[in-house]
């Protein structure tokens, strides 16, 4: 069995397992519509205020949902004590890291295009001219996430507290993609042109590559025992 | 070995405090208060220094399993993240006077401060894990992530704080100081690096006493 | 004329005496213990008072 068809098991089996019950997706959406409520409440209904500062409450939505996400991706194996079975896996372990993070990044994805449909119909926004750009910088602001993300929830799986752990760990790690999307977001938002914000979209895909090489060269070693 | 280091240490860090405040004269634009830079910017460079051993020694426990390698990887993240809470706290004391604010997110500041949060949290992860070769694998990928995350914080911290043009270079060209505060600054450079190869090679010895005594 | 600050200065650089030297009293610390748990798992095997081998006979 080659490595990309593993990966792709892990993907289809997680796709199945959610079609079926559909709770992560609907929870997830939910949450969203929730934290748009938040950010109105908390932030006052003044509509020029939260049109200012919609980069940073987007991605705040995104990392609040990614979150969330992420830190679910092994509970169906370790509440259904499949847990064995993922390290009894024959091969490169790193196939599994890859079909779960295909899997966190199509549920975050899906999440976050909800949630900017949601902005645009509560702040009756036009960014139709944006969407191109918004979409780039949330696939690579996104993957950054996940990427790590992934590898943290691996990590965090079997420690006591692991609710608490894993946000602690990751948000740190995560400064720079948050810095890099907001920027980046902000720009196209003010209808800049990507290549004002190249230096971003350069840090946001370094940081991509680098978290994907070291998540696929060590999630064997997270995987051991 | 390690008298002789520890006596070593002594004696750079009262050359130190020798140079910062006997030798290095009055500073033109800050007063005295300038010299709260011989213990801010050594102890940033050892925090560095201490999270780079950290990356290292994570390498290579993954690579070869060395329980040596793990206790170096500790050690050096206590020492580093102690080393750390002394940058934020001096340079807050330092800013005080001179930009009129205990905090402010300027580059260097956000940048160790974000450097504390990430390896307080690998301490965290440590703690958190009793079997000692599962903290040992773990925290060796976080060491070994976050500390490649440095560079990826120092840029996009960087170009946050500065509005427009990104800057082509690393860093800002450095003002050329005067080489009286060059020398001063240089001994207590010195210092510290003593003081973190005394401190580190105490907790590793204490590390691998600790761990023979619990097996 | 700048004001001087020392106030600042006696601050910071008593706060890094107060962290590191407590780190390093924490060190020497543990340092006793673990000589003081070390000695004490040695000492029942040393000081068990035993017969010259040369006496011993082979039966006893």
């Amino acid at each position: 069995m080659t490595f990309a068809r593993r990966a792709f098991i892990v993907v289809w089996k997680d796709l199945l397992v959610e079609r079926r019950s559909k709770e992560t997706l609907n929870a997830l959406l939910f949450f969203s519509l929730l934290l748009l409520f938040l950010f109105q409440f908390a932030l006052g209904s003044d509509r020029e205020r939260l049109t200012s500062a919609l980069p940073g409450l987007l991605w705040l939505g995104f990392i609040l949902s990614g979150l969330l996400a992420l830190g679910r991706t092994f509970i169906a194996e370790r509440e259904n004590d499949c847990w064995d079975a993922l390290l009894l896996t024959p091969g490169d372990k790193s196939a599994i890291y890859l079909g779960k993070l295909a899997g966190n990044l199509l549920l975050m994805l899906a999440v976050e295009a909800i949630l900017v449909g949601l902005f645009v119909v509560f702040l009756n926004l036009d960014i139709a001219r944006a969407l191109p750009g918004l979409a780039l910088v949330a696939g690579l602001g996104t993957l950054g996430l996940a990427s790590v993300g992934t590898l943290f929830a691996a990590m965090t799986a079997h420690v006591r507290a692991r609710e608490l752990l894993f946000p602690v760990l990751l948000l740190p790690i995560q400064i720079p993609v948050l810095l890099g999307a907001v920027k980046a977001t902000e720009a196209i938002l003010l209808g800049e042109p990507l290549g004002a914000v190249a230096h971003w979209l350069k840090l946001l895909t370094a940081a991509d590559v680098i978290y994907l090489t070291v998540g696929v060269l060590t999630f064997d070693a997270i995987l051991e025992g | 070995m390690s008298r002789l280091l520890g006596w070593l240490t002594a004696a750079g860090l009262v050359a130190g405090i020798v140079m910062g405040f006997g030798v290095a004269p009055r500073e033109v634009t800050q007063g005295n208060v300038q010299r709260i830079m011989y213990l801010h910017v050594p102890s940033v460079w050892v925090a560095y220094l201490a999270f780079t051993v950290v990356f290292v020694a994570s390498i290579v426990y993954l690579a070869r399993r060395a329980e040596a390698a793990d206790r170096i990887a500790h050690a050096s993240a206590e020492v580093g993240v102690l080393f750390t809470a002394v940058t934020i706290a001096s340079g807050s004391i330092w800013g005080k006077p001179t930009w009129g604010t205990w905090w402010t997110w300027d580059a260097r500041l956000t940048s160790v401060a974000i450097l504390f949060v990430m390896y307080l949290g690998y301490l965290l992860l440590r703690g958190m894990i009793e079997d000692r070769e599962r903290a040992a694998r773990y925290s060796a990928v976080l060491g070994i992530i976050a500390a490649l995350d440095l560079p990826l914080i120092h840029f996009s911290v960087y170009w946050w704080r500065t509005l427009h043009q990104p800057p082509s270079i690393v860093k800002p060209g450095a003002a050329t100081m005067p080489s009286v505060i060059l020398a001063a600054l240089l001994v207590n450079f010195a210092a510290f690096t003593l003081l973190y190869a005394y401190f580190l090679h105490t907790r590793v010895r204490l590390l691998r006493r600790e761990q023979e005594a619990m097996a | 004329m700048i004001p001087d600050n020392w106030g600042f200065v006696l601050a910071a650089y008593s706060l890094a005496a107060i962290v590191l030297g407590g780190y390093w009293r924490r060190l020497v610390r543990r340092d006793r213990e673990l000589a003081r748990a070390e000695r004490s798992h040695a000492v029942p095997t040393a000081g068990q008072p035993r017969s010259a081998p040369a006496s011993r006979t082979p039966l006893e």
